[in-house]
């Protein structure tokens, strides 16, 4: 049965991989055309490269990656704690959850650029970005700032779920299964409830590692978002303005808290949740 | 044997028991008598660990299993909908392995009296106290109760466990083949442990080691593939089997 179901998911995984790969090629063509007239436009902005409105996004995708985390974690322990392995929604839930977390971020990378770009003809803006705009009378070129413009800003939060939440699902899952049965027997056994066994036993042993779990999803996800900035920019405008800054920091914020999760892996790994070495 | 017009502490009435299609355990009935100590010897996989983890359902965890018959606990069927939280303080449990939790020692024999909501820590350090004389462990632990059991040897973690399901104060306290790990020396502390409880408790006692089950326990019962092959008092299982396979296990032929 493992093995049809690993052969489901490989299958699943495989179709998703051609259909973002199809959904990718008339994005193409949207970029091929779209910035042909706008990049002399965009040429006339003078870059604005104060750090308060970089911070602010950084600020918000954080928001929203701890959203996302701590929504995995919620499912990850109704999955793992709540539903036994038979149930069908689990293992749907689950196989759902491998497909997204078996794609490569290259590929969330495509969908979100290519979203991102189909708009970028008219909107031309990952919130805060200012953009040239010729008045009504086509005299004159003012800057116009579209402040985390909804749409765009909503791909990329939609794009950092999807990308954040299977991993989170996935990291917990796996490390609440890896709290051995006899710790929560024995704990069963003096009469704890099932919250009280997870409350005592299970998330202290757990909690770091969910948290590094967490941590690298978020640094992945930070890491697409920055990459496709920086493909953005270099092939796309003449004038960067805020662009680099934002790479910068996005890419180095993913490479911070890739550290900050190696770190709590290896202590973790000094406090292990199997428990043999309690024994001789 | 005991005396009959006493209400037994448990009875199991008919026990079947599954795990998927595979049948572990066929027609069971026995009755526990209060503060005695009852042995069930056979050899691995007879399912001896099936059984006695059946009377405080902690077989519920495994999703394959499955049961009918009936298991009374002072005359009350535990059916699938009861209190199993309330169960299981009533009928406590010592494992092979000591599995001593993750915190110092003092929080893993207050453990039963947190989880029931007790936190005055002067009604804590009775608790600990008493419970930790009681295993004849308070010596050896008295200076490093804050510190983590891992220091302590896997005897003296096992005399912590009996200290914390003590502590929860249970009517039937069940060992599932508690020296298992156990040096012999150890071995002794703990089975004299097991006589001395008997005057608090009824204790069950799951082993695969025929001398120690004579040497502990009131009432015995041989358990063969899944089956009840004998069950009486201890004296008559090992001097005088009425079954053909209780006298092949009990001399060391079988198993």
């Amino acid at each position: 049965m493992i093995c049809a179901e690993r052969i489901q998911t490989f299958v699943l995984q495989r179709i998703t991989f051609i259909l973002l790969g199809i959904a990718g090629i008339p994005v193409w063509n949207v970029l091929q055309k779209a910035d042909a007239a706008d990049t002399e436009a965009a040429s006339a902005v003078t870059p604005l490269n104060t750090l308060a409105p970089l911070l602010d996004d950084l600020y918000i995708l954080l928001l929203i990656s701890l959203f996302a985390i701590l929504l995995g974690i919620v499912c990850a322990f109704y999955l793992q704690e709540w539903l036994p392995q038979t149930n069908w929604t689990r293992r749907f839930i689950e196989s759902v959850v491998a497909v997204f977390d078996g794609i490569p971020s290259i590929c969330y990378g495509i969908l979100a650029t290519g979203i991102f770009f189909s708009y970028a003809g008219t909107l031309k803006t990952l919130g805060g970005v200012h953009v040239p705009q010729r008045t009504e009378d086509g005299s004159a070129l003012v800057p116009l700032v579209f402040e985390h413009d909804t749409v765009v800003f909503y791909i990329v939060v939609l794009t950092f779920i999807l990308m954040v939440m299977p991993v989170t699902i996935k990291t917990t899952q796996a490390a609440l299964g890896s709290v051995a049965t006899p710790i929560r027997e024995a704990a069963y056994a003096l009469g704890a409830s099932h919250w009280q066994v997870l409350r005592r036993q299970v998330i202290p042993l757990v909690f770091t590692r969910i948290l590094a779990g967490g941590c690298r999803a978020m640094s992945g996800a930070l890491a697409t978002v920055a990459l496709i900035i920086g493909i953005y920019t270099w092939q796309y405008t003449t004038d960067p303005g805020n662009m680099p800054n934002r790479f910068v920091l996005f890419l180095g914020s993913a490479l911070f808290l890739s550290i900050f999760s190696s770190i709590l892996i290896k202590l973790y790994a000094s406090a292990s949740a199997n428990p043999t070495h309690l024994t001789r | 044997m005991q005396t009959e017009n006493v209400q037994p502490i448990l009875s199991v009435r008919n026990l079947n028991i599954w795990y998927g299609e595979k049948q572990v355990l066929t027609d069971i009935s026995f009755e526990v008598q209060q503060r005695q100590v009852t042995a069930f010897i056979g050899p691995t996989n007879s399912g001896k660990s099936t059984l006695v983890r059946c009377i405080n359902r902690l077989n519920d965890f495994t999703p394959t299993f499955r049961f009918t018959g009936d298991i009374l606990f002072k005359g009350v069927v535990m059916g699938t909908a009861s209190d199993t939280t309330a169960l299981r303080k009533q009928v406590g449990m010592v494992f092979r392995k000591p599995m001593p939790f993750r915190c110092s020692i003092y929080e893993n024999v207050a453990y039963g009296a947190r989880i029931s909501g007790i936190n005055q820590s002067a009604h804590l350090d009775t608790v600990v106290e008493e419970n930790l004389r009681r295993t004849g462990l308070w010596s050896e632990v008295e200076d490093i109760l804050d510190e983590t059991p891992e220091q302590l040897s896997v005897g003296q973690q096992q005399l912590l466990c009996i200290a914390r399901a003590l502590a929860v104060e249970p009517e039937i306290l069940i060992f599932d083949e508690p020296c298992g790990e156990l040096d012999p020396i150890e071995t002794v502390k703990i089975e004299n442990l097991v006589r001395e409880l008997t005057n608090d408790c009824t204790l069950i006692f799951a082993t695969n080691k025929r001398r120690q089950a004579a040497r502990v326990s009131d009432v015995a019962g041989f358990l063969y593939a899944g089956e009840l092959v004998e069950f009486g008092a201890t004296e008559k299982i090992f001097t005088n089997p009425q079954d053909n396979r209780t006298e092949q296990y009990v001399t060391g032929r079988l198993g």
